[in-house]
């Protein structure tokens, strides 16, 4: 074998492994469906087991999401109690 | 004496019998017709005590239960295993009607023994079943991650569809903090 076949040769296992590795990079894998948190919206909180390691892990995945939509729901809300409080207002939404 | 011989001969007639047979090429290797019940039960034992003898003095991780494990897991298992090993609310796939040995529900396995069930998931993973189409994860994928997926399992029969879909989606919290 000739000395300068010797680098190619090393080379092709090598490029292969490192695209096997760079494979199984859990950032690789591609991002599929978005978690489907309307499920936990539903849920009462007081039923909730916080001490559940498949609970924490659901909130941890959801926390956005159920931030954003006690933040909707508040700024959906709060027009409403302010119209109820102005009877003015009400009339002005209609 | 006598009987000696003819345990030696009868031995030695078997043997021929058997690469005889082995040789012909009769016996139906196809994945749609299941072993004879002498040949499964062989293999089925040589399975279960190889997994039981190999997994036995594995140390198991103090925090399996920890939600970022579920989390990293089950976007793995999801990945990696579902196809196979179904999930909540799917009884089958492609898969599991056509490999054979059929892949185990991983939905509806019962753990009576939750630690021998995750040393048993742990090797499993990590260096596979052979002629099982069941792979070895473990030159890829560091003991971490398969851990995270023991961790995932263990609780997998426990999970509704809905759990499973929010565990397993893939997003920021699923990548490793160990």
């Amino acid at each position: 074998m000739k000395r300068h076949q010797i680098p190619f040769l090393l080379g092709i296992p090598a490029t292969l492994l490192s695209a096997l590795a760079l494979a199984h990079d859990p950032s690789l894998h591609k991002k599929g469906e978005a978690p489907d948190c309307a499920a936990m919206k539903g849920m009462d909180q007081a039923e909730m087991d916080m001490n559940d390691p498949v609970m924490q892990a659901m909130m941890q995945q959801c926390m956005k999401d159920l931030h954003h939509g006690q933040e909707t729901e508040k700024s959906s809300v709060q027009p409403r109690e302010n119209a109820e409080q102005d009877p003015r207002k009400q009339s002005d939404q209609r | 004496m006598r009987t000696i011989k003819s345990l030696a001969s009868l031995v030695i007639f078997l043997l021929i019998l058997g690469t005889a047979y082995l040789f012909s090429g009769l016996y139906p290797i196809g994945a749609d017709v299941p072993h004879n019940g002498f040949t499964h039960w062989l293999l089925e034992t040589l399975r279960e005590r190889s997994i039981e003898r190999a997994s036995e003095d594995i140390v198991l991780p103090g925090d399996l239960d920890r939600p970022n494990r579920l989390l990293a897991g089950g976007a793995d298992y999801n990945d990696m295993c579902a196809g196979c090993h179904l999930k909540p609310g799917r009884d089958e796939s492609d898969f599991s009607i056509g490999l054979y040995p059929k892949p185990p529900n991983l939905t509806q396995e019962a753990h009576d023994e939750r630690e021998e069930a995750a040393r048993e998931y742990f090797w499993v993973i990590k260096h596979g079943i052979k002629a099982s189409g069941m792979p070895a994860w473990g030159p890829t994928h560091d003991d971490e991650r398969i851990w995270s997926m023991v961790a995932f399992l263990l609780k997998l029969p426990e999970l509704t569809p809905a759990q499973y879909q929010i565990l397993t989606a893939r997003t920021k919290n699923t990548t490793h903090q160990h």
